[in-house]
């Protein structure tokens, strides 16, 4: 119940507040770039919040399913960068010998633009979903990597030495000390890298694709000022789906590792 | 000789640490020679920098003497440390984030394959040992100072090691609340009766706990005096006010200044 309390009061409430502030500016600029200004496209730079809203509503249905394959094919390469990406902090961990042979790839691989890597590698598998996928897995790679091998190399000596007076095997060393230490990394490598995601699978939409929010939202902006209301909804979904993505770490991440100073309960409530 | 009945349970001989880097070399520990026997409580003691967290790291096989020879029970601190003889509590309690204090307490115990119902039994009596009913499943950041470093003892005595190795376990606490662990330990000590050998910059709690006290000076460390404390036992707050205490207070002061 602390929990919750501490959600609605401590968060909640000056979200919901910045929120409405910002919608009714957002009106109230659109309205004057149209009516008073009367900039030519002044639709197309800033629409009314409640014109898109209604897109939103009309098309609700197929915002939801591009948004949902675009999320999906996200979530998977996602989850496959992130199985590699920890796999390999791993092995870097128990050997310099690896880290000294794989991570100035891993670095180099980061200096790719992800614009031009997409469609070589749409070129290469010409598969639209195998393309997204592995985009969205090579972005999670490395910030999942680099941040879980700091976490299981910046173990405190101490509590090191406490498994070594204890006599401890290696493998307890690693699963009761290594593993649950890498754990604020790891996740923290996640919360980068699940925004990234989608807006690499969007990305790769972009540059041809069947199905997807990316798809749709292409073919709003080709068809010009009379999609505009669309075209600003399926950008909204698109940033929808990386806070989406964002809150879900976020959740499981106070789910697995829930001993985290930031979760810790200050005692009495922020009002 | 009373004690050389007794078997020796640590023997040190001729023992010295070097510190080197490329830069630079410490002497931090020369010619250190003592016996500890089965069941005693010695502390080590003396201001800071003059190598006591040295020479019970080197006794814990956490670190290898550059000279001289370490013995317990006869065999070398390697085969004692993986024959799992040592509980040991750090300067910090060290308590893992992500264990509840039951969990803490029963890390080593995991460690030597102890079922979980026995574990769950050894933890209830280690709670109660060190007075921590009822905290068993809260997270250290929840407990205060005094009652992690509790934790910690629990931890260390949970292995039931013959050696418990204790390196100024409550310099960090207040002098009341120390005051109390100490009272404490000697009352835990009571009933657990291993070898513990504690070590402390503060020259009371030393008398108080010890039936020996090895004064260590600086640069390089080496084994100034050796102190007898026959201070009779159980011991609490009278043995504090006693003049026996005073004397042997100012006796190892003045062991200092001649230093
Ligand atoms: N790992 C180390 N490397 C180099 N010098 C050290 C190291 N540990 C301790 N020393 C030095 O050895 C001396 C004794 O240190 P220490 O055993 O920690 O003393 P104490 O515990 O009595 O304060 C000090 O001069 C210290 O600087
Ligand atoms: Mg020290």
């Amino acid at each position: 119940m602390k929990g919750l309390r501490f959600l609605r009061y401590g968060r909640l409430l000056p979200a919901m507040a910045w929120g409405l502030g910002l919608l009714i500016l957002w009106e109230a600029a659109s309205w004057y770039l149209l009516q008073v200004r009367q900039v030519p496209l002044a639709q197309s730079k800033l629409p009314y919040i409640h014109e898109v809203l209604s897109a939103f509503a009309e098309y609700g249905d197929t915002l939801v399913q591009e948004g949902a394959v675009t999320f999906g094919n996200a979530g998977l390469g996602f989850l496959l960068g992130a199985a590699a990406g920890a796999l390999l902090a791993i092995l870097m961990s128990l050997s310099k010998w690896i880290e000294h042979l794989a991570f100035p790839y891993a670095v180099a691989s980061q200096m790719i633009p992800i614009l031009g890597l997409a469609p070589i590698l749409y070129g290469i598998v010409h598969d639209e979903r195998v393309a997204r996928v592995l985009i969205a897995g090579y972005i999670t790679f490395f910030p999942v990597s680099i941040n879980m091998l700091r976490g299981l190399r910046g173990v405190e000596p101490s509590a090191l030495e406490l498994l070594y007076s204890y006599a401890a095997k290696p493998w307890n060393i690693y699963f009761k000390l290594r593993l649950p230490a890498s754990l604020p990394g790891l996740f923290s490598g996640l919360k980068i890298a699940a925004p990234l995601a989608v807006t690499g699978a969007i990305l790769v939409e972009l540059m041809g694709a069947r199905h997807g929010i990316g798809v749709i939202m292409l073919r709003n902006l080709y068809y010009g000022p009379s999609h505009t209301y669309m075209f600003w909804s399926t950008v909204i979904v698109g940033a929808l789906l990386g806070v989406a993505s964002y809150a879900l770490i976020g959740g499981l991440e106070r789910l697995i590792a829930p001993w985290q100073p930031e979760f810790r309960d200050k005692g009495g409530d922020r009002l | 000789m009373e004690t050389a009945k007794r078997y020796p349970e640590i023997e040190l001989a001729n023992v010295g640490m070097r510190y080197s880097s490329d830069a630079s070399e410490v002497n931090a520990l020369q010619e250190i020679s003592l016996d500890i026997a089965k069941g005693e409580f010695v502390s080590l003691l003396g201001p800071s920098g003059c190598g006591k967290t040295t020479l019970l790291r080197l006794m814990a096989d956490l670190i290898q003497p550059t000279s001289g020879s370490i013995k317990v029970s006869g065999k070398s601190a390697k085969e004692a440390r993986l024959a799992r003889k040592y509980g040991i509590v750090f300067q910090n309690p060290v308590l893992y984030d992500w264990r509840r204090v039951e969990e803490n307490i029963a890390l080593p115990l995991e460690m030597m394959g102890v079922k979980k119902s026995e574990r769950k039994r050894k933890v209830a009596e280690l709670l109660e040992l060190v007075r921590l009913q009822g905290f068993g499943d809260k997270y250290p950041w929840q407990l205060s100072g005094g009652m992690q470093q509790r934790v910690a003892i629990a931890r260390a005595l949970s292995m039931e090691p013959e050696i418990l190795l204790m390196d100024e376990p409550f310099s960090a606490l207040d002098e009341f609340t120390r005051e109390r662990l100490n009272e404490e330990l000697l009352s835990i000590w009571g009933q657990v009766n291993n070898t513990v050998v504690f070590v402390t910059h503060s020259i009371s709690e030393s008398i108080f706990l010890s039936d020996r006290v090895y004064v260590l000076s600086p640069h390089p460390g080496r084994l100034s005096s050796v102190v007898d404390i026959p201070l009779p036992r159980p011991r609490n707050r009278e043995t504090r006010n006693s003049p026996e205490f005073f004397n042997l207070i100012a006796r190892i002061r003045g062991s200092f200044e001649g230093v």
